[in-house]
C-alpha cells in the first residue's frame, strides 16, 4: 500500500466515524445500531492505521492473497446485518398488524358512515 | 346459538349491497360483520347501509389480517360460531345452512366446490395450482381435502379463539390456516356446496407471484411454521377468553 492510499483510507475512516457520531447525537440513529456501526468504524480505523496488520493476520491464517481476508470479513458482516434487518422487519410487521387490528377494535364499529376520516 | 358472518372487504362497495341483501333474506338472524380492509371506495358506507356492523382497518392488511380482526371481534362479542363469506358475490347464501349443519359434527367446516361433481369450472393453470395445493395439504396435515383454498368456511368458538391470535396473514393464508387447524387437533370437515362464478374482479394468479407464494407456503408448512402471534397479546386473549367462557 502506498502512502497516498493509506492517507486516503485514514481520511475516509475518520469521516465515516464522524458521520456516525453525528447521526447518533442527533438521535437519527438509534443507539443499538450506533454501537454496531461504531464498531465497524473502529475496526476500519485500526486496519487503516496499522496497514501491515491485515497482511500479517492473513499470512497467519494461510491466506495467500491478503485482500481476500478483508473481503471475506466484509461480506460476512454485511450478511449478518442483512439477516438482522430481516428479523427486525418481520417483528415490526407483526407489531404493525397487531396495532392496526387494535386500532380498528378501539375505534369500534362505524356509525352511519358519519366519521369520514380518509 | 349466536352466529356471526365475517366478510372481509377491500373496495367492494359495488358488490357488497347485493351480498348483504342476499344474507339478510336467507339468514336474517345472523349478525353480519364486515371488515373494511382499508378500502377507498366507501365500502364501509355500503356495509352500514346494508345493516352490517363494520370495522375499519386503517390500511390494507390483506384477507388474513381482516379475518383475524373479524375473529377477534366475534370472540370478544361472545359469538358461539361464525362463518366467513366473500364480499364479491362468489358465495351463495342459500348454502349457509349446509355449512352450519355440518358444524354440529366438526370444529371447522369447509364448503368445497369440488367435493362432488357440480361442474365448477377453473382454468388450466389454476387447476394445476389447486392440485398441487391439495397434495401439499395432504402431506402436511395428513388429511385429504378437495378444496383447500375455499373461503367459505364455518368455525366453532374454540377455533375462533385459536384463529383470533394465530390466523396467518400472507397471501394464500386460507391453505395455511387449514393446515394449522388440523395440526392443532381440531376436527375439520368438508361439505360440497355450489358457488357462483366470480362476478367481477380477476382471480389472483399472476404466475410469477403465484410461484413465489407456492414456494413460501411450501417452506412455511414443511417447517412447521413458527407462529405469527405477538406474545403480549396472546396473554391478553387468554384472559378475555376466561371471562367470556363464564356461564
Amino acid at each position: 500500500m502506498t502512502g497516498q492510499t493509506h492517507a486516503l483510507l485514514a481520511v475516509l475512516t475518520v469521516v465515516a466515524v464522524l458521520v456516525i457520531v453525528r447521526l447518533v447525537r442527533q438521535g437519527t440513529l438509534k443507539a443499538k445500531y450506533s454501537v454496531l456501526w461504531l464498531t465497524v468504524g473502529l475496526v476500519l480505523a485500526v486496519a487503516a492505521s496499522v496497514p501491515t496488520l491485515l497482511d500479517r493476520v492473513a499470512d497467519r491464517l494461510g491466506i495467500w492473497y491478503q485482500p481476500t481476508l478483508f473481503l471475506m470479513l466484509a461480506i460476512g458482516f454485511l450478511l449478518l446485518v442483512a439477516m438482522h434487518f430481516s428479523y427486525e422487519l418481520s417483528r415490526l410487521e407483526r407489531r404493525v398488524r397487531a396495532l392496526a387490528e387494535e386500532l380498528a377494535l378501539l375505534r369500534g364499529p362505524v356509525e352511519d358512515g358519519g366519521d369520514e376520516a380518509s | 346459538m349466536r352466529t356471526a358472518v365475517i366478510i372481509p372487504a377491500f373496495n367492494e362497495a359495488d358488490a357488497l349491497p347485493g351480498v348483504l341483501a342476499d344474507l339478510a333474506s336467507q339468514v336474517p338472524n345472523h349478525q353480519v360483520i364486515v371488515v373494511d380492509d382499508g378500502s377507498s371506495d366507501g365500502t364501509h358506507l355500503a356495509a352500514v347501509a346494508g345493516g352490517a356492523v363494520c370495522l375499519r382497518l386503517p390500511f390494507n392488511l390483506g384477507i388474513g389480517g381482516a379475518l383475524r380482526l373479524g375473529f377477534r371481534y366475534a370472540v370478544r362479542e361472545g359469538y358461539d360460531r361464525a362463518y366467513q363469506f366473500d364480499a364479491d358475490g362468489q358465495h351463495d347464501a342459500t348454502q349457509v345452512p349446509v355449512l352450519l349443519e355440518a358444524l354440529d359434527q366438526a370444529d371447522m367446516v369447509i364448503g368445497s366446490r369440488f367435493a362432488d361433481d357440480r361442474g365448477y369450472q377453473v382454468g388450466h393453470s389454476r387447476g394445476v395450482a389447486m392440485a398441487l395445493l391439495r397434495r401439499l395439504v395432504r402431506i402436511t396435515s395428513g388429511q385429504q381435502f378437495t378444496d383447500t383454498s375455499s373461503g367459505f368456511r364455518a368455525f366453532r368458538r374454540p377455533v375462533l379463539e385459536f384463529f383470533a391470535t394465530e390466523y396467518p396473514m400472507e397471501y394464500m393464508e386460507s391453505v395455511e390456516a387449514l393446515v394449522l387447524a388440523v395440526r392443532h387437533g381440531f376436527t375439520v370437515r368438508e361439505v360440497p356446496v355450489s358457488m357462483r362464478d366470480r362476478v367481477a374482479g380477476t382471480a389472483s394468479n399472476r404466475s410469477l407471484r403465484l410461484v413465489y407464494h407456492f414456494v413460501r407456503l411450501f417452506i412455511v408448512l414443511l417447517a412447521g411454521r413458527p407462529n405469527d402471534r405477538t406474545v403480549t397479546w396472546g396473554r391478553r386473549m387468554t384472559r378475555s377468553r376466561q371471562v367470556a367462557s363464564r356461564p
